[in-house]
């Protein structure tokens, strides 16, 4: 089910220390989601391994969202198999609160919240979640604010700030409990322009940095720049894989290349 | 110095200048606007002048000045009194600090209360009460200035955070216990002005996070629970207060034996409570749905579970949301306290009414019940002010 070329995917990884196993991190098999009568995701098996950075790839309804929504179980599959990191994700509480707090996800709206501070925001999960005392979780959360770029603006609330900022707190909001995996569902969709850069920037650095990645966008130049694997969905269904270089230069698929024509 | 004085002077003619352009165009746009101007002027005038004659010339003071006690406190035994003031000293300085730690004060604040400050002492003015008030002025100011200097030190404003919910918690507790304990005033003596505060302050004491419980109770998937929550919401929003005091003072003793042994007024206290907290729950269900589901998403998908989603993500948003609701639903419980004369307590309103019932004062109705007005008034109005305060320091992060 993975093409051959993804398996050059390592080069881009200049800092990792290890090669990682070649053990998938996330395993999904034939996995299906329904909303009622509609059938949003129509068996999907793909695998991601370690440090991988996956960009999902579609025309809107096609699932994409669903689709990494249900690696964290925001979306609950009725059937098939998911594992990350070796956990199966199923009804036991215990593996949900372990998954979560290995996975972490940037949405399309920031879903900040709005009552607490911007360092607030970045260091409530890690106390409460990780237990961490509050000057760690506040010394860890400066570091991170300094690493999306914005550490002055730590006793700010969000509505204080631009939309690309506040994705950059979003982003390191997720990173501050220290995940193995990132998923991102379109985050600069909701962005102007002129901020769209400095979010992909920070995502660049990420992927560079060896985080596993899904990542859900229309940025085709971010997306040809970082990933390592291109998957294209349509109507629930993984159409077409492959690496960025397939994609561009000998997409096969009939719906692949409609949908290309169209976005490039 | 001399520049000055030319900007002094020009700036005053601007300030005239600009008065009488506001003037002419928002007093005096049309023939239609200067009627209505000229016309309003008349009425006011006319009710000011009679308002304000009778109040200095047309007035007998004398009854309210005579029966102070009754209004303000009932049948509550006078050498008992000593024990208003410690609780009154704790809800003064918890008030000055958590001010002082929201906001500077505004000139418009300061005058109200200066106001309500000059009326409380007149009327309070035998020489022992005024000082032990004039006390009280000078804890809530020191405690303002206390909070005013917190605001720029974390460890000491997080300290004092601890501090005010601890305090804020306890008050209530402290207050009855001080005055109902230690061989204190059973509440069936309670009454005046101070029963009506109690019981307002209890029916938010206890009707608050019961309304939030509820509230939560009911959005929750537990079905027990939910319907749970339902029932006792319903059936208690389905009749006026007053038929709930009259049921619980004369129905249920009936139904559920030794409730006739529970003292009346601590009675009328649960039913308040749990009227209270039903409309509470209402609106704070409202507030609940108000909150985007992305919220809860976001929190989930950081690993925070259902415990700490509801405590640091939802509630806080939902009961911003719906503070001018909630503020309105306490507002009307200060009023309704009022309704416990029906049932024999000498509250405020009932205290006024022997007042001018006695055969001194027959006819002095208009200074008695103007008295009371005011005073319920200036709370309800303290209260609505509050409330703006708190809306403007919560909005900081407003979207």
């Amino acid at each position: 089910m993975t093409d051959d070329t993804t398996q050059d995917s390592g080069n881009d990884i200049s800092e990792s220390p290890t090669n990682g196993s070649d053990a998938p991190i996330i395993v999904c098999e034939d996995v299906t989601v329904s909303f009622g009568d509609f059938q949003a995701l129509k068996g999907i098996s793909v695998e991601v391994k370690e440090k991988e950075v996956v960009v999902i790839l579609g025309p809107s309804g096609s699932g994409k969202s669903t689709f990494i929504r249900t690696i964290n179980r925001l979306e609950e599959h009725d059937g098939g198999r998911i594992v990350v990191d070796g956990v199966e994700l199923n009804d036991d509480v215990g593996n949900l609160e372990q998954i979560r707090s290995e996975v972490g996800m940037v949405f399309q709206q920031f879903n900040l919240f709005p009552h607490l501070s911007v360092l607030r925001n970045i260091t409530l999960a890690p106390q409460k979640v990780r237990k961490m005392s509050r000057q760690d979780a506040e010394t860890l959360g400066m570091e991170l604010l300094e690493r999306v770029g914005i550490p002055e603006q730590a006793d700010k609330f969000p509505a204080q700030l631009s939309g690309g900022q506040q994705q950059r707190v979003a982003i390191a909001r997720a990173l501050a409990m220290q995940p193995k995996i990132m998923l991102f569902d379109e985050p600069t969709s909701a962005l102007d322009p002129e901020m769209i850069k400095e979010v992909l920037d920070v995502m660049g650095e990420l992927a560079r940095s060896g985080m596993t990645m899904l990542v859900v966008t229309h940025e085709m130049g971010f997306a040809r720049e970082v990933a390592d694997r291109f998957l294209f969905f349509d109507a629930g269904e993984v159409v077409e894989e492959g690496t960025p270089e397939h994609f561009f230069t000998n997409p096969q698929e009939d719906r692949t290349k409609l949908f290309l024509s169209q976005i490039l | 110095m001399n520049v000055t004085n030319t900007q002094d002077v020009r700036g005053a003619s601007s300030a005239i200048d600009r008065a009488s352009k506001w003037a002419r165009s928002n007093l005096f746009d049309g023939t239609g606007s200067t009627v209505l101007t000229l016309l309003t002027a008349v009425v006011a005038t006319f009710l000011i002048y009679t308002i304000v004659k009778f109040i200095f010339v047309g007035a007998d003071w004398e009854v309210v000045d005579v029966n102070r006690r009754l209004i303000f406190l009932g049948r509550y035994p006078k050498e008992e009194q000593w024990r208003i003031w410690p609780p009154m000293w704790l809800v003064m300085g918890l008030g000055g600090l958590t001010y002082g730690l929201l906001s500077r004060i505004s000139l418009r604040d300061l005058v109200w209360l200066g106001a309500a400050v000059m009326f409380l002492l007149v009327f309070l003015a035998t020489l022992t009460n005024g000082l032990l008030f004039g006390a009280g002025i000078i804890l809530t100011a020191a405690a303002y200035g206390v909070g005013r200097s917190a605001v720029e030190r974390p460890r000491l404003r997080a300290r004092i955070r601890l501090g005010l919910t601890v305090g804020w918690l306890l008050a209530i507790p402290f207050a009855i216990v001080l005055i109902a304990g230690f061989g204190g005033v059973k509440p069936a003596l309670w009454g005046g002005l101070l029963l009506n505060v109690l019981l307002a302050a209890i029916g938010i004491g206890v009707g608050l996070p019961l309304g939030i419980l509820l509230a939560l109770s009911r959005a929750s998937s537990l079905p027990v629970l939910k319907v749970f929550a339902t029932s006792i919401i319903e059936i208690t929003r389905g009749g006026p207060l007053i038929a709930w005091l009259f049921i619980a003072r004369f129905v249920l003793p009936v139904f559920i034996p030794g409730f006739l042994e529970t003292d009346p007024i601590v009675n009328s206290m649960i039913v308040v409570s749990l009227f209270t907290g039903a409309y509470v729950a209402e609106i704070v269900r409202g507030g609940l749905q108000a909150v985007d589901r992305g919220q809860v998403e976001a929190a989930n998908a950081l690993g925070l579970g259902g415990f700490n989603v509801t405590v640091f993500i939802v509630l806080p948003q939902a009961i911003r949301a719906v503070t001018p609701a909630l503020v309105s639903q306490l507002i009307s419980l200060w009023k309704d306290t009022t309704l416990f004369a029906f049932l024999g307590f000498t509250d405020a309103l009932s205290g006024g009414q022997a007042a001018y019932n006695q055969t001194a004062f027959k006819g002095d109705q208009i200074e008695v019940l103007l008295f009371i007005a005011l005073m319920f008034w200036a709370v309800a109005f303290g209260m609505s002010r509050l409330s703006q305060r708190i809306e403007r320091v919560l909005g900081i992060g407003a979207r």
